[in-house]
């Protein structure tokens, strides 16, 4: 991932943040305000609604006060207390109950027998016991009352009023029914239903309540009656347990208040919220990308500069655009790599001097030995001839005999340094590295078993399907040979030899390896300097050689080394 | 001594003559009369066409426009003696011949194969079946010998007869002077149909949940029980029998019907059969519990008909009876239903005749035929039989109630308890 991408992704990132936690706290504060709203709004429709109860309470206590101080009434009340007969009364209640509008209206006698009902005229006779018990109705207000019908039953606020009959008392009982169409009377507000549950039913499915939450509500009002409210997405629902005079749960009014408006405009805002925040990223991605660029483009320029110096182009200089840290560090890097590049050159001229001096000392070790001999046997020849002249010939037979071989040993020598001044291009043609290997190790069988030879156990472990390598089989050949070579000088008293193939992520790979003492770490890092030699009577060329084969046929070579534990080459092989 | 005598008795007639002068009929006047309904009550006789003959209040036949007959031994052929100088309301006389169209109409209902012959002032009704309740028959409202005028009035040969007409709203009768009778004491009587107002002379006063406020001093006229409500099953119902021990009777009488009825047990009412108490019960819910208990009871739908608000607040009455014995019963207007609340009027005082109307209702009627007017058994056998089929509840017999206003009188004083007769009344002056 560039620079730039990751500055780009970091400025998106923290303004995307930023815009979601703007987001979040505004539509945070935003529900909270609604849910506040919501929850004074609920709370002045249930003041409102329970004011309205009271008062249609009331207005019912007036009404059956006045069906009380009726005419019909007190005549009734007087010809009860002369106990004459009241069966003519039987229909009194339905006129009086339609003059007061009133649902229900019972006159009832005073041994609680009902006179006359107009929600049940049938129902006369009937006892109504409850007003036998001792209470002064004339303090009593309104009360829910379950009421039996024909056709069921129903609720009703009903007020009762006592009045004197002789010795004893005609009852009027009257209210008004709770039902649907009382609670449409109801002042509710747009958005606001009301319901009623009728304790004595048995608990509705959701559906008629109109909810799962209603349902719930209405059970948790039924297991503990008090004032409950509960928010849904939907609605926010209060449930009001209606008691009877007997304290009793009778019914509980739902007052199911909307949130569809409040929904809808949450939705609104979050909405806007949510387009304001897409709007802010883009823009944000927009700046981000404009930034980036603006802020990686010198960091840029000089990362190419980098680049560039590192491909080995040192006259490369970075642009400075600005005066701030970045163009310091353009400057500093100008500096470093005009430094760089003199000291580069320096070194090259210290190292360019090194090789010579190594290549100078090298040769003069290498003629000097040979030389040495050279002008021992001269100067043999020389005393021989003055001091024995009659040996001079079978001197002069050995000497130019040592001369030939040691002259031959200059050749041989001089040829090595010709042969590493003109490696050829390599020659690629498919090559089996198995077949390579076995050749090598071929190659030195007869020596090996040559008596007087230290003990050198080889081991050939080949990769079974290896496949080919385009390789020069020639050149390959001499590089794993000068391998071989350095294995068994490592080797001097003895040990195992392994040659080994393999090959795995479309690569080949040949490894020689030995027992011998193996090498310090600052061996390993100058192995493959040309004339850098561990040995006695090295050029110090065989693994430049190798090196150099290697790195013409794109390979590589490495070495693992460790101090008394021998020493493995490995070359891979692209295929 | 018999000077003081005559002076008393003059005094006596001084004093006494004014109070008897009180009591004597006058002629003259309108009566008004209001119907609360559309139709006449039964109670009440509107005499502008007569028949052969008639039920008096002891319930044996009596002549009327026939003065005599005779029958065949099998009852299959009658011979009547139409009553001489008797003339309709438009002046013509009453022969056989203008006799025979209403007659045979109104036996042809009961008797298909009925033919009348006229002959002067005779008529001979034969038919292929013997006709031994004919007398029964002819004594009906419904065979009357009448006419329709040109405007639709009946034209008989009643006391009264028909001068104005609007049919639904209003009637006016006149007196009719040439009747075979004797003149009625009214010159008119005005009659008016849906009236509630209570403020005619005499006006019936329906039973059931209306209340009616009584003029003061205004007193009443009941007939015996001339109507039977009743539960009819659909079929014979096992649910019956607790249902009929559930209903309590006497507040339906006392309130609903306002004491113009008497509870009913029996098919009959005591006052025509003589053992209507032989079926007396008293309510008992915790046994029609244990009944309603054995059964596998759904609601059942007690219908009755939809403009009538007693029979409403009757159904309603008996379904919370019913209620309280475990049977689910849903008054219903009109329709069909399991039961339903019907009213047979008891149109004949003879209770043979009455008893075989309420079997044919029934479709009992072939059972009717071993009815014997003569021996009360035979009624008594038939309406048990009937009873314990399990069909019919009886609930209420209803009498028609007539407010009658303090210058109205009766001469004679109304001593049939059946039916009030208009040609009786007389108007105080």
């Amino acid at each position: 991932v560039s620079f730039r991408t990751k500055v780009f992704l970091s400025i998106t990132a923290t303004v995307v943040l930023a815009v979601w936690i703007v987001a979040a706290v505004v539509s945070t504060l935003v529900t909270q305000s609604f849910e506040r709203r919501d929850a004074q709004r609920t709370r002045a429709l249930v003041s409102q609604l329970q004011r309205e109860f009271d008062r249609r309470g009331a207005d019912v206590a007036r009404r059956v006060e006045a069906v009380a101080g009726s005419d019909q009434v007190q005549r009734m009340a007087v010809n009860l207390g002369a106990k004459l007969d009241t069966s003519q009364y039987f229909a009194e209640a339905q006129a009086l109950a339609q003059e007061q509008s009133l649902d229900f209206l019972e006159l009832v006698g005073p041994d609680a027998a009902i006179i006359s009902s107009a929600e049940w005229p049938a129902r006369f006779g009937y006892k109504e016991d409850w007003l036998a018990q001792p209470v002064d109705w004339k303090t009593q207000g309104f009360f829910l009352k379950k009421e039996e019908l024909a056709d069921g039953s129903a609720f009703g606020l009903i007020t009762v009023r006592a009045v004197k009959a002789g010795e004893g008392t005609l009852y009027v009982v009257g209210g008004q029914r709770l039902d649907k169409e009382f609670l449409e009377s109801l002042p509710a507000s747009e958005g606001m239903r009301l319901q009623l549950y009728r304790n004595f039913e048995a608990l509705p499915s959701p559906e008629p309540l109109g909810s799962k939450l209603a349902a719930d509500l209405v059970k948790e009002v039924r297991r503990q009656p008090r004032e409950l409210t509960r928010v849904s997405d939907a609605a926010t629902i209060t449930a009001l347990p209606l008691r009877g005079r007997d304290n009793q749960l009778l019914a509980i009014l739902l007052i199911e208040n909307s949130r569809t408006e409040l929904a809808s405009l949450k939705k609104y805002i979050q909405g806007t919220a949510a387009a304001v925040g897409v709007a802010g990223v883009l823009l944000a991605l927009m700046l981000s990308f404009w930034t980036a660029s603006r802020v990686t483009r010198p960091l840029r320029d000089l990362a190419s500069s980098v680049r560039e110096v590192a491909g080995g182009n040192w006259d490369t200089r970075a642009s400075v655009v600005s005066s701030d840290e970045v163009g310091q560090l353009a400057r500093d890097f100008n500096g470093m790599t005009e430094q760089l590049r003199e000291q580069r050159d320096r070194m090259i001229q210290a190292e360019r001097v090194a090789a010579w001096r190594e290549l100078a000392r090298r040769l003069a070790h290498e003629l000097k030995n040979p030389l040495f001999p050279l002008q021992i046997t001269i100067e043999n020849l020389q005393r021989s001839r003055d001091a024995t002249p009659e040996q001079f010939d079978e001197v002069f037979r050995e000497s130019t005999t040592t001369l030939l071989a040691e002259l031959g040993h200059l050749k041989t020598i001089i040829g090595r340094f010709s042969d590493f001044a003109k490696m050829p291009a390599p020659q690629l043609e498919p090559v089996d590295i198995n077949h390579v290997a076995r050749e090598v190790l071929q190659l030195f069988e007869a020596q090996l078993r040559t008596p007087g030879q230290p003990a050198v156990e080889t081991k050939l472990q080949l990769e079974a399907d290896p496949g080919q390598v385009p390789a020069d089989p020639e050149q390959l050949r001499r590089a794993l040979r000068n391998l071989v070579l350095n294995a068994l000088d490592a080797m001097p008293q003895g040990g195992t030899l392994l040659v080994r193939t393999s090959r795995h992520d479309g690569k080949v790979a040949v490894e020689v390896s030995d027992t011998g003492e193996g090498l310090t770490p600052e061996e390993c890092d100058r192995l493959f300097t040309p004339y850098y030699t561990t040995k006695q009577h090295g050029t110090g060329l065989g693994l430049a050689i190798v090196q150099s084969v290697v790195s013409d046929h794109k390979g590589t070579i490495t070495v693992h080394s460790e101090p008394g534990q021998g020493t493995t080459f490995r070359i891979e092989l692209t295929t | 001594m018999r000077l003081r005598g005559w002076a008393w008795l003059a005094l006596s007639s001084l004093i006494l003559g004014p109070l008897a002068g009180e009591t004597r009929p006058h002629y003259g006047g309108t009566l008004t009369v209001e119907f609360s309904t559309v139709d006449a009550g039964t109670a009440l006789s509107i005499p502008i066409a007569e028949t052969l003959v008639r039920i008096n209040a002891r319930g044996q036949i009596e002549p009327c426009l026939a003065v005599a007959w005779q029958h065949d031994p099998d009852f299959k052929r009658w011979r009547f003696s139409l009553r001489p100088k008797v003339t309709f309301h438009d002046g013509e006389a009453l022969t056989g011949a203008r006799a025979v169209p209403a007659l045979l109409a109104a036996l042809k209902q009961k008797y298909s194969d009925v033919s009348i012959e006229a002959g002067g002032q005779a008529i001979v009704v034969q038919s292929e079946h013997a006709m031994p309740e004919l007398l029964q028959v002819l004594a009906l409202p419904a065979s009357a010998v009448s006419r329709k005028s040109d405007t639709g009035a009946t034209i008989g040969t009643g006391p009264f007869r028909v001068t104005a007409w609007e049919p639904g709203r209003r009637m006016v009768l006149s007196a009719f002077d040439d009747y075979w009778g004797g003149r009625p004491f009214l010159d008119a009587v005005s009659i008016e149909f849906g009236s509630a107002r209570g403020h005619a002379d005499l006006f019936d006063i329906p039973v059931g949940p209306a209340r009616r406020i009584l003029p003061e001093g205004l007193a009443t006229w009941s007939s015996e029980p001339r109507t039977l409500v009743a539960i009819l099953g659909a079929n014979a119902d096992p649910v019956l029998p607790a249902l009929a021990l559930a209903i309590d009777r006497a507040p339906i009488v006392n309130v609903l019907a306002q004491h113009k009825g008497d509870a009913a047990f029996g098919l009959l009412p005591q006052w025509l059969s003589g053992y209507a108490f032989l079926f007396q019960s008293t309510p008992d819910v915790t046994r029609a519990k244990q009944l309603a208990s054995q059964l596998r009871l759904g609601e059942m739908r007690l219908t009755y008909p939809s403009n009538d608000l007693f029979l409403r607040s009757m159904a309603e009455r008996v379904a919370l009876n019913a209620r309280d014995a475990g049977i689910a019963i849903r008054p219903t207007p009109g329709g069909t239903g399991n039961l339903r609340l019907l009213e047979w009027p008891i149109e004949s005082t003879d209770a043979a005749d009455g008893l075989k109307h309420i079997a044919e209702l029934m479709g009992a009627g072939d059972r009717a035929n071993r009815l014997d007017s003569a021996k009360p058994e035979t009624w008594y056998e038939l309406e048990r039989s009937l009873l314990d089929e399990h069909r019919i509840i009886p609930l209420v017999y209803l009498r028609e109630t007539y407010g009658i206003a303090p210058r109205v009188h009766f001469q004679p004083s109304p001593s049939d308890p059946f039916t009030l007769h208009l040609e009786d009344a007389w108007l105080q002056p």
